[in-house]
């Protein structure tokens, strides 16, 4: 058994998503960043999509009650074992009574807990992946709390290790490809211009569903009256206050602002790695980079985990 | 754009154009409610969402999303069976399976409809004739979206039309009905919202329990249904929010 002593400030659990409901208003959901949570199950031997921990910016605490190997991967969160340093993107082994505890994000705003064998929970649509927002998935549909327990199965496969070129860069100033989305043409031309050279920070709001960003306004050469219209993750939508909002990984399925800006597929991963105070910045996407970034991003996780795809 | 509306046998040619990399969007970008749109659009909607090749189809009132993964078809190859299925849509009327009509209980007014009184004022109506005219059409469904049942409906009567809450009330209840412009709109969660409500349904639109999460879907229609008395609170199971 795993025991949460601590959920931190928001940890839950996830894989990876229910796709298919977005017309009944469910978002896919799933881990936020789809790249780190594989890798983190990559790393205890388990298929990529096999359920694990989402801890977002810090302080879970868990107790291991039996003998099992997990790894970390994502935001580094200075993460120990009964008070020795737990090193990131490495698969280890932990003892019956261990105490694992997470400390403060940096570089990044999420860390993935995977633990050989995996971890199960509420399935509702196909997905334990947690929505507390509807309250489905995960545990009763909301975060950890402190008690709330896991059981643990035994290991699925080997402990791996991830070549050192594929271990994801991240940072506090996340950079994103992005294409047009339906409305970019109606925005003036400086805005047009301004969003892929102002860097801009996330809200302290933000959370899996959004986040609001602060920066230079960005403005529609017309007034446009948008009767709600379907939204992706990764579009950026502008209401008219001028202050941009990024849809997340629960975003909802339909909005009712122009959207300006689309993040390329191979960069979606990225989106879980927001929160607040984070900078974020838009860099064009030039014409055929995004079939290349997806297809060599393809190759190189889908030939390190079977079946993952971006 | 605004495009012109052709006539009741012919629709207007949608904007076709890409969302991103992974995504195909198609508008057909009217002003107002138009329901022969809206029709062509739930049609588009259920065929592609049949042929399997789409990671998901979202439609709207006049317009649909359509997200596929580009490592499987090219965006070009996307574009082209977007535009393949909308020109056949221009030449064969859309037809959508009979549609189920549900009727729905509706506690207007008082503390589940806090805005009524402001629509009676606008419209110079009573607050008895705004819930009749409110009630007396059916509405059809015409998205689903935004959050886990939320249901978007067809026009509501013109003298009722009104404009949302500048800034949105932080928590409107699950089954609250509201006003938007032209739209009248159903909540199927507790969620923030601007939406000028004026009544309440005690039924759950939205139940991850229930062998049926949905009570409804798009293309189906509703009818309001006049309640007395008070709201039964007992019915509803709260939803506890972490």
């Amino acid at each position: 058994m795993m025991r949460i002593l601590n959920g931190g400030t928001s940890t839950t659990l996830q894989d990876a998503g229910r796709p298919g409901y977005r017309h009944l208003g469910i978002p896919a959901g799933g881990a936020a960043d789809k790249l780190n949570f594989a890798l983190a199950n990559y790393l205890v031997g388990n298929p990529w999509n096999t359920p694990a921990l989402e801890c977002t910016l810090g302080g879970l605490h868990a107790r291991f009650e039996r003998d099992t190997v997990i790894a970390l991967a994502g935001a580094e969160m200075w993460a120990q074992i009964n008070g020795q340093n737990l090193p990131n993107f490495t698969a280890v082994p932990v003892k019956a009574g261990d105490i694992l505890t997470l400390s403060f994000a940096r570089h990044g705003v999420r860390s993935y807990l995977a633990v050989a064998g995996g971890l199960s929970g509420q399935e509702d649509f196909g997905s334990v992946s947690t929505y507390t927002l509807a309250a489905l998935g995960g545990v009763e549909g909301r975060a950890l709390q402190a008690g709330d327990n896991f059981a643990l199965s035994e290991p699925i496969g080997e402990r791996q290790k991830i070549p050192s070129g594929l271990v994801p860069y991240l940072s506090s100033h996340v950079i994103l490809r992005a294409r047009p989305a339906p409305e970019f043409e109606q925005l003036t031309a400086e805005s047009r211009r301004h969003l892929f050279v102002n860097a801009y920070a996330a809200s302290p709001q933000t959370d899996r569903m959004g986040a609001r960003l602060r920066g230079n306004k960005i403005a529609l050469a017309h007034n446009v009256s948008m009767i709600s219209a379907p939204l992706l993750p990764g579009t950026l939508q502008l209401p008219p206050d001028g202050k941009p909002i990024l849809a997340l990984v629960d975003g909802h399925c339909t909005g009712g602002y122009a959207r300006c800006l689309q993040v390329i597929r191979a960069d979606l991963w990225q989106l879980g790695q927001i929160g607040p105070g984070t900078r974020v910045s838009f860099r064009r996407c030039f014409i055929g980079e995004d079939e290349r970034a997806l297809a060599h991003r393809n190759s190189f996780y889908g030939g390190l985990m079977d079946g993952f795809s971006f | 754009m605004v495009k012109k509306i052709l006539g009741k046998d012919s629709l207007p040619k949608p904007t076709i154009q890409p969302y991103g990399d992974s995504a195909i969007s198609l508008n057909y970008g009217c002003e107002g409610y138009n329901d022969d749109i809206n029709t062509a659009v739930l049609a588009l909607a259920t065929q592609l969402r049949g042929t399997g090749d789409w990671e998901d189809v979202v439609s709207a009132y006049d317009s649909l999303v359509a997200r596929f993964n580009p490592a499987l078809i090219s965006l070009d190859q996307a574009l082209k069976t977007i535009t393949a299925a909308a020109e056949r849509l221009q030449k064969i009327p859309p037809q959508l399976p009979a549609p189920h009509t549900i009727d729905i209980p509706v506690y207007y007014g008082g503390k589940e409809g806090p805005d009524i009184e402001r629509i009676a004022k606008t419209s110079g109506y009573s607050i008895d004739k705004v819930i009749k005219t409110h009630s007396q059409q059916p509405y059809k469904i015409c998205m689903m979206g935004f959050l886990p049942g939320f249901t978007f409906l067809s026009e509501t009567p013109k003298a009722l039309h009104h404009a949302r809450h500048t800034s949105p009330r932080l928590s409107v209840p699950a089954g609250s009905i509201g006003i938007a412009g032209w739209q009248t709109g159903l909540y199927g969660l507790d969620s923030p919202g601007g939406w000028q409500i004026i009544g309440r349904t005690p039924l759950k639109i939205f139940d991850a329990e229930r062998d049926t999460p949905f009570l409804w879907q798009a293309g189906d229609y509703v009818r309001f249904v006049p309640q007395k008395g008070e709201f039964p609170h007992a019915k509803q199971d709260v939803e506890t929010q972490p």
